[in-house]
């Protein structure tokens, strides 16, 4: 019988699901091999994308950007210059052969570079360390860090680092390749600790043809280029500008009359960080000093990057260039002097080489006349002839003296008001003006030119026509024109124009003016700043408003009286100081009270206008969203009481769409309703308009959508995922910035250039010209272009003094310890200046104590009197700015950052008063020496005193009799031999002292000094030290205190407790038996004793005999020591003077500041 | 070389322009106050004024001439601090509130004032309009926690009156403000009504008054009604009204009236709604009691651009007056173009004759702020 047997179960199926989803694995068996280093490596991924956050900052940099700061930076002989040369040459093609001030050439399509070497004096080290953008750090790889560089980067640390780029020289004078590849990594190492970890360093070998290789300095080249830069705090929030060029344009006349004379100087530079104000900024020149700039005006580029050169092009500014030649590679460097030409706005300078020219051998009529002129010792009509205007006219002597006065009146007697128009720039830029009729021989002088420098003229004219652009064609330009022209439409008259004479035309033309006034549309943005038009009067124009018949006939004229005033910049001028003036006062005469926020309403006529459904209020019945509207609109009146929360509207979550009348947000609804009306309009309307129209149209929506976005918060949409824009708080800050930054630009870029220039300033990159009044002469006659001139401007709130509380640090390197009260340079903000500090800790934050030291690795507070710098901003401090004051030990004497500022400080200093106790009752004692009189006891009365012992109490009240002794408590009865102290705090305030380090007036700028130390006065004119009597070490006295025993009276011992009585016994009077007893020896007794007698004299003279050996070895010992030692010093002193005189040797190389080139053999 | 004093004359401004010298740090000097006046030289309240600011900072140096006409005034640096002043009872106390607000959020720390005097007079801000309609600017800014607490209310001419301020929030600079698109519509009217030593009635006769003007708005309107009793009540006896119109994006319009000699107090509340009304129909985003506070904190902001829309009646003296003031102090200059009405269909915007005010920022920063 067949087995019957159950059949197979058919295999179940996985289902395809649950396959691909394990994918063939268990997956609780491979959940997580490792959980911990999966933790781990998390956890580090975190961390490290953290740490590439910087917090967001603004970066404010234009679209044609400013040159980029390359400071050259490194110790004497380590190759600064030739590598300068190196890179220009690289660049350029051109060599130069001295290198004066900085040098800006173009790198690339967009960037511009300017180098500039740093000397080696702290004065160049900090001005430069604020400025530079990239700093190249020379080092000599042969020799290692020196002082210098780490000086160097101990000034850019507080100042925001900029970016570093270490350069390492000499590398040819290694013999071995082994001994180079150790020195490499070792300066790799250092560079690192000091920099960052990863920092770049470069390495140049020889120098060839007097600059380093080719293939070396192009990877350098490339390396700069594509650098990029991150926006460092202090420089974002001020603008700065490095002088290109320094030109003296006081009258010669008035330094003829007196040399002294505080000098006008124009400064030339690009504009750096934030725009520059354009009207009388306050700025900071380190050096010099604050300074107010008086005119400030946008030249041409001088070194336009070849985008910009295209825009221009593209904008038919200027024409298009045929070709490339090398040598039209733009380099600018006014002081260093290249290809000869100097261009300045007025003039064109040629140096056409000193040979053409030799004093006492002139050549033709000119020369001799020119040179004739130069020597005459008398200006025209000084002498006694006088000046004879007509050949037939008498000599005039003396000049009206009325004439004199009021011509000074008019011209501010400050020199010259009016630039001077020279005619190579200026010749067709103002095509219309009467003043440059020589257009053409200004054309033709320039082809004059040309068989010698073909290019030079072109550029020359290039640069000419590149004016004009820039002012933005003609009339434009003439109504916004900031001084004189401003009124040009009708009624202004140009000063100079009055000075000339001819005043007819102007009746006329105020006339005129007066008929066309009804029909001339005012727009307020003109209107608003013109000064002398009141504010009263502005409005009545801007709004059609008629002139009352009262003050139409002076008016326009009070105008031109008010202009010409204002010109003057003098309000009591000569002729109306005894007038009075008859509408001097600006205010209205009716206006009782003045200064009244709420506005003056005419009652009766807005009960007229606003009663019942009035047309007004059909006008703004659109504004009023109405009840119905607003039901979803909880009332909510208890909202109301206080707190500004219910004002702020948070109602986001409201259907605005519900409401009934125009608000505005049904215009969206509305809008696909006209679409249809509007398609119909299309066909009517050309092209050009529907574009245009649908462009502002978005643009509109645009800003709309802008707004509502900014009131949604910060984008990040705290509780609502679905407005959640951005991943984290750092994405939405950077978009916020970049938006505003968007805002910025569409706002500027609709204002035309001069409206800009007044709302914005002058920004970063603009090549402008600056004019400053009053600057001492020694700056121009001590002028050295190796020194850099910055002018950084100051926050309005930098221009006070006051007291800084600042967080400092002695450097560690820095080898002396820092006292209060000494003088100390600081660098901080644009400035450098010598103040005396306090330094403060504070006591558990009760008070700020002063302290004699610096602590010596702590931070501590200091104290001093300077210029208001805004808290955080960090700085640094030197002892000594000198050169001649070095003692090549590190110079940064200490570093920190600005906590506080304020105009009064509160410091104490501990006082400790001693008084000792002459009479002492129980807790009461009477102290003595504490006090010279009972006025003094008075003013301390209940203070708290304390013993050396610790017993605390308190002064109760002064004695009558022995002048300031009193009366005081303690808790404990304390000793005659007690001292008692009065700890008590006496307030102290900094010396105000604010030396501005003036080093840029000094003939030597390295040596500048202020006020000394006390011990370096007393060290030169050789005064000891006073010592107080009392300060002086005597050795102590100390008698041995005898203590009485304890002695408890009868009465009280036998009234004591069982447990405390004193067990006392008498002494024994009577000899007990062991006193009294006899020894006599005898028998084995006496044996043992002389044989343990033996034994020990034995012992004795062995141990004598070992210690006399034993002190032998030693003095051997000891002698060959000594002979060693004597030897170490011998050999260190060798290596020192051996060292000291090869560092000499390199010193003296360098000694004339920079250039200073090292021979090979020093190296042996 | 320190910065010569900025020369001002007259006494016009004389509190915004001792606000901006505090805030820039520049000493300004002020000559020809009243001088061909029968009484020249400062009044009492400039005097007391030019007092409240010694008491609020720290180093400021303030040098009246012998007849008054001229003062010297030489900024130190807001310290702020518990303060307590008594105003003189020619002006109400918002005479000396409004530029103090001005100033607090830029000290070292919180200010907490006190001020005794006339609360309201109908010329300067009244304390409820303070609280209701210039507070809700300041939070535009990043300004905020504002407090203000009427402790008695004072009528003129006794006054009496006391307040309390406590201003907390120390910022480093003010927010860059945009508001330059659409005008707020008004989505309600709040107000406060308030009398002191006269009959309770009178109160809701105002709040009856100024309801029935504004009813043709068709906006949900609340008037609150606070009658000042027994301690709370000044020396004199007052009431007024002050009235705001609130948008829901936080702008607000407002308006106030005080009761003068024989008048109603219907005519009061009839008074200041006109005068609401009368402010929102100009337009803007806010009214011309507001607009001063508004263009100081837009200038003394980051270096950045700020819009903001204001209608063409907001622009009068007052305001050209401030523009100049301020390019004498920061050089700095505003642009006012005009608002284009584009969207034919947003006919809320037409007939609003509405200027965009931008204001690049002086890049301000408070530099008495302590860091941690």
């Amino acid at each position: 019988m067949e087995q019957q047997n159950k059949a197979h179960r058919a295999v179940r199926k996985k289902s395809q699901k649950v396959a691909t989803q394990n994918n063939g694995r268990n997956p609780k068996a491979f959940a997580v091999a490792a959980p911990r280093r999966l933790e781990r490596q998390a956890r580090r991924t975190h961390d490290v994308n953290e740490k590439r956050f910087h917090v967001p900052m603004v970066d404010r940099t234009p679209e044609e950007p400013p040159p980029v700061i390359v400071a050259v930076v490194g110790p004497p002989g380590t190759g600064k210059t030739t590598l300068i040369k190196s890179l220009v040459r690289r660049y350029t093609k051109h060599t130069l052969s001295d290198i004066r001030g900085p040098v800006t050439v173009v790198s690339g399509k967009r960037r511009r570079l300017t180098f500039i070497e740093c000397g080696n004096d702290m004065n160049s080290m900090i001005d430069i360390g604020k400025i530079a953008d990239l700093v190249l750090l020379m080092i000599d790889g042969n020799f290692g860090f020196e002082m210098e560089t780490m000086e160097f980067l101990n000034i850019l640390a507080p100042h925001g680092f900029p970016r570093i780029l270490g350069i390492a020289t000499h590398l040819d004078l290694f013999k071995s390749p082994a001994s180079l590849r150790a020195s490499k990594k070792r300066l790799k190492r250092r560079l690192w600790t000091e920099v960052y970890k990863g920092a770049k360093l470069f390495y140049l070998s020889g120098v060839m043809n007097g600059r380093y290789p080719d293939r070396e300095i192009l990877n350098l080249a490339r390396f700069i280029s594509v650098m990029r830069f991150r926006p460092l705090k202090w420089r974002n929030e001020h603008s700065y500008l490095l002088a290109d060029r320094i030109v003296d344009i006081t009258h010669p006349a008035e330094i003829e009359r007196n040399s002294k004379i505080d000098r006008k100087i124009t400064i030339y530079g690009y504009v750096h960080g934030t725009p520059l104000s354009a009207l009388n900024a306050r700025v900071h020149v380190p050096g010099i000093g604050d300074l107010t700039i008086s005119d400030i005006e946008r030249l041409p580029d001088p070194c336009p990057t070849p985008y910009q050169e295209k825009k221009d092009v593209e904008e038919g500014k200027i024409k298009r260039r045929k070709r490339l030649d090398d040598r039209l590679k733009v380099i600018y460097a006014p002081m260093s002097d290249v290809g000869g030409v100097l261009i300045d706005k007025d003039a064109v300078y040629i140096d056409i080489g000193h040979r053409s020219f030799v004093e006492g051998e002139e050549k033709g009529v000119g020369e001799r006349l020119v040179v004739g002129l130069q020597n005459a010792k008398t200006t025209l009509g000084e002498g006694a002839a006088g000046i004879r205007l007509f050949s037939g006219a008498e000599a005039l002597n003396e000049i009206n003296p009325e004439d004199d006065e009021d011509d000074d009146i008019r011209k501010g007697n400050s020199g010259r008001k009016e630039r001077r128009h020279g005619r190579a720039i200026t010749d067709e830029s103002y095509g219309g003006d009467s003043d440059v009729g020589n257009d053409a021989e200004g054309d033709d002088e320039d082809e004059d030119y040309d068989d010698a420098d073909a290019e030079e003229a072109a550029y020359s004219k290039s640069m000419a026509s590149r004016l004009v652009d820039n002012d933005e064609g003609g009339a434009e330009e003439f109504e916004f024109a900031d001084s004189d022209s401003d009124l040009a439409d009708y009624n202004d008259v140009d000063d100079s124009d009055v000075d000339s004479g001819d005043l007819r035309w102007k009746s006329n033309l105020a006339d005129r003016a007066l008929k066309d006034y009804k029909r001339r549309k005012w727009d307020i943005g003109r209107l608003l700043y013109l000064d002398h038009i009141s504010p009263e009067d502005v409005i009545m124009r801007w709004k059609h408003e008629q002139l009352s018949s009262t003050v139409a006939d002076g008016e326009e004229e009070d105008i031109e009286d008010d202009a010409s005033d204002s010109e003057n910049g003098d309000r009591d001028n000569g002729d109306d100081f005894f007038k009075k003036r008859e509408n001097s006062s600006i205010l209205p005469v009716d206006a009782e009270v003045i200064d009244r926020t709420i506005p003056v309403y005419d009652d009766e006529g807005l009960k007229d206008k606003w009663s019942g459904s009035s047309p007004a209020f059909a006008a703004v019945k659109g504004r009023f969203m109405t009840r119905q509207s607003d039901e979803n609109d909880e009332i909510n009146p208890s909202d109301f009481d206080g707190d500004g929360d219910e004002l702020s509207g948070n109602f986001e979550d409201l259907e605005t769409g519900q409401t009934i009348t125009g608000s505005s947000t049904e215009g969206a609804k509305q809008d696909s309703v006209s679409g249809e009306k509007e398609a119909e309009e299309q066909k009517e309307m050309s092209y050009d308009k529907v574009r245009e129209a649908n462009a502002r149209k978005k643009e509109k929506l645009r800003l709309r959508f802008e707004e509502e976005e900014e009131q949604e918060d910060d984008g990040l949409g705290d509780d609502d995922p679905e407005k959640k824009l951005y991943d984290t708080w750092h994405d939405a800050q950077k978009a916020k910035i970049a938006k505003q930054l968007e805002i910025n630009k569409a706002e500027f870029d609709e204002m035309d250039s001069a409206t800009r220039e007044r709302v914005e300033g002058y920004r970063a990159g603009h090549y402008v010209r600056i004019v400053i009044d009053n600057i001492p002469c020694e700056f121009i006659e001590t002028l050295d272009p190796k020194f850099p001139v910055i002018i950084g401007s100051l926050l309005a709130s930098e221009d006070r003094l006051g007291f800084l509380q600042v967080r400092i640090k002695r450097h560690r390197w820095h080898k002396k310890i820092l006292k209060s009260n000494d003088p100390l340079i600081f660098s901080l903000g644009w400035r450098r200046f010598q103040s005396i500090p306090i330094y403060t800790t504070s006591d558990s934050r009760t008070r700020n104590r002063m302290l004699k030291y610096t602590p010596e690795h702590l931070h501590c507070t200091g104290t001093f009197y300077g210029p208001l710098i805004a808290p955080n901003t960090g700085f640094c401090a030197v002892q000594s700015v000198a050169n001649g004051a070095a003692s090549g030990a590190f110079r940064i004497a200490a570093t920190g950052i600005v906590l506080d500022v304020d105009q009064s400080v509160q410091i104490v200093k501990k006082l400790k008063l001693v008084g000792t106790p002459y009479k002492i009752f129980k807790n009461t004692a009477f102290i003595q020496g504490m006090f010279n009189s009972a006025l003094e006891v008075a003013k301390f009365e209940g203070a708290s005193i304390k013993t050396v012992s610790g017993i605390r109490g308190q002064i109760k009240r002064a004695l009558s009799k022995p002048e300031g002794h009193y009366r005081a408590t303690f808790e404990d009865k304390i000793l005659m031999s007690d001292i008692v102290i009065l700890r008590a705090w006496y307030p102290i305030q900094p010396r105000k002292l604010y030396n501005p380090v003036t080093s840029l007036l000094l003939n030597e700028k390295t040596e500048w000094q202020g006020m000394r130390l006390t011990g370096e006065l007393r060290h030169e004119k050789n005064l000891p030290l006073p010592q107080l009597k009392d300060s002086e070490y005597t050795t102590i006295e100390r008698s041995v205190r005898r203590f009485n025993p304890l002695r408890i009276p009868k009465t009280i011992r036998s009234e004591l407790p069982f447990k405390s009585q004193i067990a006392m016994m008498n002494p024994q009077k009577k000899e007990s038996y062991l006193q009294k007893r006899a020894v006599v020896l005898g028998g084995t007794e006496k044996k043992k004793r002389d044989m343990m007698q033996k034994v020990m004299t034995l012992r004795n003279e062995q141990v004598r005999k070992r210690q006399e050996k034993k002190q032998e070895r030693k003095t051997a010992y000891q002698k060959k020591i000594a002979e060693n030692e004597e030897k170490r010093k011998e050999r260190e002193r060798k290596d020192k003077r051996e060292f000291f005189q090869r560092q000499g040797k390199k010193r003296s190389a360098g000694e004339p500041g920079g250039g200073g080139k090292r021979h090979r053999g020093d190296y042996e | 070389m320190v910065a010569p004093p900025v020369l001002y004359s007259e006494h016009v401004d004389f509190r915004m322009r001792l606000v901006l010298a505090t805030l820039s740090g520049r000493a300004i000097k002020i000559d020809r106050i009243r001088s061909d006046d029968m009484e020249p030289g400062l009044k009492d309240y400039e005097v007391s004024f030019l007092r409240l600011l010694e008491a609020i900072t720290n180093g400021s140096v303030i040098e009246i001439s012998y007849t008054g006409t001229t003062v010297i005034y030489k900024p130190g640096l807001i310290v702020n601090g518990t303060v307590t002043h008594n105003c003189p009872l020619s002006r109400a106390v918002g005479y000396f509130l409004e530029p103090v607000l001005l100033l607090a959020p830029f000290g070292k720390s919180a200010l907490s004032l006190t001020l005794q005097g006339v609360t309201s007079n109908g010329i300067d801000l009244g304390v409820d309009t303070i609280r209701t309609a210039i507070f809700p600017i300041y939070n535009k800014f990043g300004i905020t926690q504002q407090e203000l607490r009427v402790i008695k209310r004072g009528a003129p001419p006794l006054g009496g009156g006391e307040v309390s301020v406590f201003l907390p929030h120390v910022v480093l600079q003010p927010n860059t403000l945009h508001a330059a698109v659409k005008t707020p519509s008004v989505s309600k009217i709040r107000g406060v009504a308030y009398s002191t030593r006269v009959s309770p009635a009178s109160v809701n006769r105002i709040i009856e008054g100024a309801r029935g003007v504004l009813s043709i708005t068709g906006c949900e309107t609340f008037i609150y009604s606070d009658v000042a009793r027994g301690e709370e009540s000044g020396k004199s006896p007052g009431f007024g009204v002050s009235l705001v119109a609130e948008a829901r994006s936080g702008w607000c319009y407002t308006a106030e009236s005080v009761g003068g000699p024989g008048e109603t107090p219907e005519d009061v509340g009839e008074r200041a709604a006109r005068a609401l009304l009368e402010e929102v129909a100009l337009g803007g985003m806010v009214s011309r009691s507001q607009v001063k506070s508004l263009i100081v904190l837009m200038v003394i902001g980051k270096e950045d651009v700020g819009r903001v829309l204001i209608g063409k009646g907001v622009i009068d003296e007052g305001f050209v007056r401030l523009l100049r003031d301020i390019k004498t102090m920061w050089g700095t200059e505003v642009r006012i173009k005009e608002q284009e009405t584009l969207d034919e269909e947003d006919e809320q915007a037409e007939g609003l004759d509405e200027y965009v005010v931008s204001i690049k920022g002086v890049g301000f920063i408070n530099s008495s702020k302590k860091i941690a």
